[in-house]
């Protein structure tokens, strides 16, 4: 049976109020995670300057919306407000398919992408995510 | 994965240590086994590497411990995998137990032998 990759594989949300931060470590994640896992990263305010743009991650949110869903990961709690406030926009069937980590967003971004790379499903992704928590580095 | 069963004749059999206990209520289970491997000289464990690694591991039976520099990682987390810092050339010990434990240990050594 042939699936277009983005059907089979949990992507990935990030977000963070740096656009720089978060398309490196897309990149990053990219890497670890293969082809196979479709990242989202969403940075900056609209004018490129620190900050989130509501616009962009709600179009992010729509995009991940469908099977077999997305985990969101965001950089500090003053981005849940705007992730909150996209997701109030979405329709039930659309939120059901998105589950908001919380996790760091390096560590939960890299654990959650290699999860996800290896056909793990929404649930099994976001509990890989929010382990992230407690991993130890050295 | 399958681990072949006819290594390659020009490397030597990689030792493979078994503990065989008899569990309580589990008759025949196999304690706990363990194999020594080598990291290709060129191949840190980061990023792809183990990347790949955590990949296979996942789809073995039973869940695989890898010992290096001191630390211990549970060889389906990526991120206790990253935190061994295990550098090329290095050697890891393999462990499992259960039913399938061999075969496992077998399948991820071969894996990583291959990595690259």
């Amino acid at each position: 049976m042939n699936q277009p990759a983005d059907l089979a594989y949990v992507g990935l949300v990030l977000v963070s109020h740096s656009r720089r931060l978060v398309e490196g470590l897309a990149e990053l994640v990219g890497q670890v995670a293969g082809p196979d896992v479709t990242i989202q990263a969403i940075g900056g305010a609209a004018d490129g300057s620190l900050g989130t743009d509501p616009d962009r991650v709600l179009e992010a949110l729509q995009a991940a919306a469908h099977e077999p869903g997305a985990i969101v990961l965001m950089d500090l709690g003053s981005s849940v407000l705007a992730v909150s406030a996209a997701l109030e926009s979405l329709s039930d069937e659309q939120r059901a398919r998105l589950t908001v980590a919380d996790a760091p967003l390096v560590e939960g971004a890299v654990a959650a992408g290699v999860l996800a790379s290896t056909g793990a499903d929404l649930g099994e992704v976001a509990q890989a995510a929010e382990e992230a928590r407690d991993a130890r580095k050295l | 994965m399958p681990a072949s069963s006819d290594p390659p004749a020009n490397q030597a059999e990689p030792h493979l240590s078994r503990d065989r206990q008899r569990v309580p209520g589990g008759e025949g289970l196999p304690g706990e086994v363990t194999l020594a491997v080598t990291l290709p000289a060129s191949v840190a464990l980061h990023a792809r590497p183990a990347a790949d690694l955590v990949r296979a591991a996942s789809r073995l039976p039973v869940p695989v411990t890898i010992a290096a520099n001191g630390k211990r990682a549970n060889a389906r987390s990526i991120l206790d995998v990253l935190a061994l810092g295990a550098v090329g050339g290095s050697e890891l010990t393999l462990s499992a137990s259960g039913l399938g434990a061999d075969e496992a240990v077998r399948a991820l050594a071969e894996v990583i032998a291959g990595l690259g």
